[in-house]
């Protein structure tokens, strides 16, 4: 265990050497919460409702896209593929740890700083625009909340580690990364819009997919729009997709590192 | 049971060709030719414990492809591989703390951190006993002379200076096993001496057993009695490295110094002239005639001084390489 303790307090350490890389990475998240956010309240103007949100419940959906893409998508674990390419990754296959448990920490560092300064950020906004947070009332959506994001932070994790290992064979990846990361990702996620304002045979494909389990669902029970059985339904496909990516993650890595060059040197 | 085992290791690598340019680009998104690349082709050899093997060998040999094999980097095409009983593609922790590769080219240390940073890591990774981490990191850090440079970031470093922490990175578990890739690349030529010192202590010392590739003859000469001598994937020798100037070295080398200006023409009768620079003269002559043709200088030229040289196993090796005359 000691060993992933200090791994993450590098990877804390790193951040700091490039402070300036992480201020603008901020920045962006910034002005991509600031462009949903009055985007949201142009389209609302006068009106309390639209599409079934009233205007309160829209911006929370905002909100928790941002605190959602601090907690579960953002990831350190895509620069696997790069030092794949690379043969950077080398050196962790000569060292008796777990390479998964490697990038894993990563990511659970990153998550943490980003969520840290989302918060920061948020509420600054908030207080700016005099905008009052949105709250469960019933206690249950807290632990079903948090149930969902939990699976769904592990879920994103080995479906990313997954497209990263895939290097192994293209070794040019962001083709793919890219694909995956704003159709797939952003958009039937659900971390543009809330998907069930799409056509309902649409939002139906979507719902079988593992994406809208990683933000769309959990603001679901965080705007308490969906009833217990609902709720169950979409922690039980989660987990079931979960599951699916922590096996591929496995089974790709065990293929894909047959392929590894080990290039350089 | 030798602590290095390979029975028939292949190696092929598949690539594509791709024709330069970016026409060649285009094309190759459509039609694309593959190619295995043998880069270890059917190599065995055991080594025992304690031995220190030099691993020679042309650009593109194969040298560095066969220690990735060895150290678990790469999955062998075909052939059997046992290092210290172990199965190194299976990675065990037990196998990797047992093992060290370094290449000269590659870096473990984490770039934007100062190199005290990785070697804290690698004692936890490692699990290094507090008090032998301290011991051996001292001794290293003396060693090496690198205690002013521990705090500051890798990416600042020299070369020879972030080779010298590599190295320290490597060692700080003790392995049984070392793999060193072209170790004195980028160092000057006290640290290189240093360098070799170091390898041949920790090899006593240790009783560690050791594979070095090089290109400088110079550190496989002084350290390694035992040479495996690698072309295109093919072991071509393997044995003493006294025994290569036997086997492929049939001449021996005259060298003598001139009292007096001659008319090089009278040297036509004697060997083949290697070398002359008034008043240094070296001659390549037949090993068997190595006598008499030194006693016909003596009696022809005016001579202060007269070596009977065995020649420099660099000459011998670089024939061997391009006129491949493998016996």
């Amino acid at each position: 265990m000691g060993k992933y303790l200090l791994l993450g307090k590098l990877t804390f350490e790193e951040y700091f050497v490039y402070r300036l890389n992480f201020v603008l990475w901020r920045f962006r998240s910034l002005v991509f919460f600031l462009t949903l956010f009055f985007f949201w309240l142009a389209i609302y103007g006068n009106r309390s409702e639209f599409l079934g949100y009233q205007k309160a419940q829209m911006l929370a959906y905002v909100v928790g896209i941002a605190f959602l893409r601090s907690i579960v998508l953002g990831s350190r674990s895509a620069d696997l593929a790069g030092q794949v390419r690379s043969g950077e990754l080398t050196k962790l296959f000569l060292q008796p740890i777990k390479i998964i448990g490697f990038w894993f920490t990563r990511d659970i560092v990153d998550k943490f700083l980003n969520l840290l300064f989302t918060i920061l950020e948020i509420t600054v906004v908030l207080l700016i625009f005099k905008f009052p947070l949105w709250f469960p009332q019933k206690p249950e959506s807290y632990l079903f909340f948090f149930i969902l994001a939990i699976l769904a932070l592990f879920l994103y994790f080995f479906l990313s580690f997954s497209l990263s290992v895939v290097a192994f064979w293209t070794e040019e990846i962001w083709a793919t990364r890219w694909l995956f990361g704003v159709i797939f990702l952003e958009f039937f996620a659900g971390a543009f819009f809330p998907i069930d304002v799409l056509p309902g045979w649409l939002t139906k494909i979507i719902y079988l997919t593992p994406f809208p389990y990683l933000v769309f669902f959990p603001l679901k029970i965080w705007l308490e729009q969906l009833s217990t059985v609902m709720i169950l339904k979409a922690i039980l496909i989660c987990f079931g997709w979960l599951v699916f990516f922590y096996w591929l993650a496995h089974f790709l890595w065990q293929k894909g590192a047959k392929n590894y060059g080990a290039y350089g040197g | 049971m030798s602590v290095v085992e390979v029975k028939n290791l292949k190696k092929y690598y598949q690539v594509h060709k791709k024709e330069p340019g970016l026409a060649g680009s285009l094309k190759s998104l459509f039609v694309r030719k593959y190619e295995d690349v043998k880069a270890v082709n059917n190599i065995s050899f055991n080594i025992e414990e304690g031995e220190l093997v030099g691993f020679i060998g042309p650009n593109g040999a194969g040298k560095t492809t066969t220690l990735k094999c060895l150290s678990g980097l790469l999955y062998p095409t075909s052939g059997k591989i046992s290092v210290l009983g172990f199965n190194p593609w299976e990675r065990k922790a037990e196998f990797l703390k047992q093992i060290a590769l370094v290449m000269g080219q590659k870096n473990q240390l984490w770039w934007d951190l100062p190199p005290m940073e990785t070697f804290v890591l690698n004692k936890e990774i490692y699990e290094v006993p507090d008090e032998q981490f301290k011991k051996t990191l001292d001794g290293l850090v003396k060693l090496l002379e690198v205690e002013d440079i521990l705090k500051i970031q890798v990416r600042k470093l020299s070369l020879g200076q972030r080779m010298k922490c590599e190295l320290i990175a490597a060692l700080l578990h003790s392995p049984k096993v070392l793999f060193l890739d072209e170790p004195t690349i980028g160092l000057d030529v006290v640290m290189q001496k240093k360098m070799r010192d170091f390898i041949k202590e920790y090899n006593r010392r240790y009783k560690a057993t050791i594979i070095l590739t090089s290109h400088y003859m110079g550190d496989v000469q002084e350290l390694c009695q035992r040479v495996l001598i690698i072309d295109k994937g093919k072991l071509v020798f393997d044995g003493q490295l006294a025994e290569i100037v036997q086997k492929y070295a049939d001449y021996k080398l005259i060298s003598v110094i001139l009292s007096k200006e001659v008319d090089p023409k009278i040297l036509n009768g004697i060997g083949k002239v290697k070398e002359f620079n008034y008043p240094k003269l070296i001659l390549t002559v037949k090993r068997n005639e190595t006598s008499k043709l030194a006693a016909k200088v003596l009696e022809k030229l005016p001579v202060a001084d007269l070596n009977i040289e065995e020649p420099p196993i660099e000459d011998i090796i670089r024939e061997l390489f391009t006129g491949k005359k493998y016996g």
